[in-house]
């Protein structure tokens, strides 16, 4: 397979980020500008803003937690994705070892289940 | 081997000097999700190297795993220093940074000549014969019967993330400490609290002009529906004046 | 005659740059076309006209919007990251158009006398361009609303993180099941299979499903738009965006409902063919106006979501994510290997194999310990234990008076 049947991506992908390029460069220029203080401020529906703790503050750990999880998962999914491409060449043993496979995550989510990982409150 | 392809060397002469100033970028930021956006550059120009060098499956797992992992770093860096971190460029150890590049150089000489003394007179079978089936098909062929022991083992790698994850990540309530969202809007709207919004600027207010407070229920102006960048001045005598906005 | 993989990479290179700017413009036209669609047809089940005022049916209704937002102040915010803010729209549109680089529209046809298949291209792992793309893609919204220095964003932002992962999966894993039919990942070679067997959305309907409810949540649309909810965000992640950076945001986010819908076209229905057609129906350009014309009934599909279903709360949208989707797409995956093993190695007994696991499930279901709820309050009971002083509520049986336009409509309908 040669390289050739990827050059039209990286040129639909060039044309993209020029036409983004463009567009975000030429903004300023082409719409007007009358300055006002409060339109530079954080916009709140139009109530004062709340005040930023220093350092912008914390976030949830809760979301650091679905992060994980995605990539555990996303690990699977990138293994099942050659054993289901390959599927009828590599017959009973590939179906075992995929079970296996599958079974073992599977612990590891109904684990995070049960200790309430999944919900969100 | 054959010789390399023009589109491979292009490819390379360009992305190459991106991943490293990448690299670069990643260490040198002082804000941390600027370091995350570097990496994600160079995360990105090795998935293409990988595409390149006829590894298009493994070229696009580094992109889509990379992608979720670099998130989580950011997520990271959310949860832990806030939104506004950066470094401050004070070395808290002296002389780290002379030491650290000192070894690093030396690290990646090494990793250099080593690769570079175990390839060498290596018989190369080429690219072309091992993808003979199709890529994901000979990759599949190779995972699955004679890497089928690690590939069993990285479950339990991933076993191990998830209890790590929840362990480091999770806090812990009893099923009856689990505030849900139906038991937060039924306290919502207990005695005492007050379940809608507070007023905004404007809000039976004599004027139309952000400057204006809003009044509260008994007719006093309330302070904090004025944002704080506004700057204060006396309103004129037309401005202060009633404009009739009741109804009558 | 249909392309397979070793058909492509081998166009002159002004076919190429054809291809290139004609899936650009079909993109941009498909953009301006479904926002004026979405409007009207929202409209319609509104009952009101909608649109109707620039062109024919108000077509160019969005074309007018797009350049008048070209014409607005470009506000950056005191406190915004200068050089992520401007970047956040741009990596936004440049996946959401990358991504459909791989979409099959048609089979060979023949451009300025070169034969060469309608595609712009196909790789053999084309199906995972899209999920690479949209996954980059989702850095484009959580920057945005990073760097927009505000609450709203950042919140926005966070939450489109969360969910565009969480779906992520549930959409990596429909598509397995793709896969082990097809036994490729080449968008043009799963239209082929499909060709010779039937639409993928009949044989793997619960993948189709899944896939369906992800792609929603994954464009983040009505009923799942959760990161722009705007009783609650605002706009979400582009709040403080305006003039041509909001616009490439809607752009890209239009563009994503397209790529979805022409996945799931490729993947499930049948790509570019149509059913119960002569042959010579199913050939050369006819393909592309096949494609459109499915993809413009999925986009329907969206409109029609949105114009039907409530928002959802985050907290069950989450939950509906990782606790039904995801596991239900395991069993299924490996219900349908089972099912293909079994059907390759012991042909015979199929049916008791089927027929055992399926007796197993059955008593599991029955023999399973049952859990029994106390009694639910019922509303007057719920009504009459809240404290004094509460928020107060309308009487149970408060009688709403009929609507006088009601009575009016009655008036004319008896009249006729």
């Amino acid at each position: 397979m040669s390289l050739s049947a990827y050059i039209p991506i990286v040129g639909l992908f060039a044309l993209a980020a020029a036409f983004g390029l463009f567009s975000v460069a030429i903004a300023p220029f082409v719409g007007p500008r009358r300055f006002n203080r409060a339109k530079l401020d954080a916009y709140e529906c139009g109530i004062e803003p709340t005040p930023q703790p220093i350092g912008g503050g914390r976030f949830p750990v809760k979301f650091y937690l679905t992060a994980m999880l995605f990539i555990i998962f996303d690990i699977e999914i990138i293994f099942l994705y050659p054993w289901a491409v390959s599927f009828d060449m590599l017959g009973l043993f590939g179906f075992v070892e995929m079970v296996l496979f599958i079974v073992a995550v599977f612990v590891a989510y109904t684990y995070v289940w049960r200790r309430g990982g999944l919900d969100w409150d | 081997m054959s010789g390399v392809e023009t589109g491979e060397a292009v490819a390379f002469f360009l992305l190459a000097p991106l991943s490293v100033i990448g690299a670069l970028g990643m260490v040198m930021a002082r804000n941390a999700v600027h370091s995350a956006l570097w990496l994600v550059l160079t995360m990105l120009s090795l998935g293409v190297f990988y595409i390149v060098q006829a590894g298009p499956f493994i070229g696009m797992v580094q992109i889509i795993v990379y992608t979720g992992a670099i998130m989580m770093l950011f997520l990271f860096v959310l949860m832990l220093v806030g939104r506004d971190a950066s470094d401050s460029v004070i070395e808290t150890l002296r002389g780290q940074r002379v030491v650290a590049i000192v070894l690093g150089v030396g690290l990646a000489g090494l990793l250099g000549l080593g690769t570079y003394r175990a390839t060498q007179g290596l018989a190369v079978t080429g690219l072309d014969e091992a993808n003979k089936a199709g890529n994901v098909q000979g990759l599949a062929r190779l995972i699955f019967t004679n890497y089928v022991f690690a590939f069993e083992v990285t479950s339990a790698l991933l076993i191990t993330a998830a209890v790590g994850a929840m362990i480091l990540a999770h806090v812990e309530r009893r099923r009856g400490e689990r505030v849900g969202q139906a038991a937060k809007m039924r306290e919502r709207f207990l005695p005492g609290n007050y379940p809608g919004p507070k007023a905004g600027p404007g809000v039976y207010a004599t004027s139309t002009s952000v400057a204006t407070p809003a009044k509260l229920p008994d007719g006093s102006p309330a302070p904090r529906s004025i944002s704080p960048i506004l700057p204060t001045r006396e309103l004129t005598a037309a401005e202060k004046a009633n404009k009739h906005t009741e109804g009558r | 005659m249909n392309p397979t993989l070793a058909d492509f990479g081998k166009d002159v290179w002004w076919i190429v740059l054809i291809k290139i700017v004609a899936v650009f413009v079909f993109l941009v036209v498909m953009t301006l076309f479904t926002i004026w669609y979405e409007r009207r047809v929202v409209a319609r089940m509104q009952v009101r006209p909608g649109p109707n005022r620039h062109g024919p049916f108000g077509l160019l209704q969005s074309l007018a919007d797009g350049l008048k937002l070209a014409f607005k102040e470009d506000i950056m915010p005191l406190k915004a990251d200068r050089v992520v803010f401007f970047l956040a729209p741009v990596i936004s549109t440049v996946c959401a158009f990358t991504a459909f680089a791989i979409m099959p529209f048609g089979p060979f046809v023949s451009i300025f006398g070169q034969r060469t298949p309608l595609q712009l291209t196909d790789i053999p792992v084309a199906v995972l361009l899209v999920l690479a793309t949209s996954g980059l893609g989702i850095y484009g919204i959580v920057l945005s609303g990073w760097a927009s220095g505000s609450t709203y964003p950042l919140l926005g932002g966070l939450r489109s993180s969360a969910q565009m992962i969480s779906y992520e999966v549930a959409m990596g894993l429909s598509i397995v099941a793709v896969f082990m039919s097809a036994g490729t990942m080449s968008t043009s070679e799963i239209v082929t299979k499909q060709a010779d067997s039937n639409w993928y959305a009949i044989l793997l309907l619960p993948s189709f499903v899944i896939y369906a409810i992800s792609a929603v949540g994954e464009t983040n649309r009505a009923p799942f738009d959760l990161p722009e909810a705007e009783s609650e965000l605002v706009g979400g992640f582009h709040t403080e965006y305006s003039s041509l950076k909001f616009a490439l945001f809607f752009l890209a986010e239009y563009i994503n409902m397209v790529t979805v819908s022409g996945l799931a076209v490729t993947l499930f229905l049948g790509g570019w063919r149509m059913p119960f057609l002569p042959d010579w129906l199913n050939q050369g350009w006819w393909g592309a106006l096949w494609f459109t014309i499915k993809v413009l009934i999925l986009l329907f599909m969206f409109v029609w979501l949105r114009g039907t279903l409530p928002r959802l709360r985050y907290d069950q949208f989450m939950k509906f994510g990782w606790k039904v989707l995801i596991p239900a797409n395991l069993v299924w995956i490996l219900v349908l290997a089972g099912v293909k093993t079994v059907n390759a190695h012991a042909p015979q007994q199929r049916w008791y194999w089927i027929g055992g696991a399926f007796a197993l499930v059955l008593l599991a279901a029955i023999f399973w310990p049952s859990k029994k709820d106390s009694p639910k309050p019922t509303l007057e009971q719920e009504v009459a234990a809240r404290p004094a002083g509460s928020f107060p509520v309308p009487p149970l049986d408060l009688q709403v008076p009929v609507s006088p336009r009601a009575q009016r409509i009655t008036a004319e309908r008896e009249v006729v």
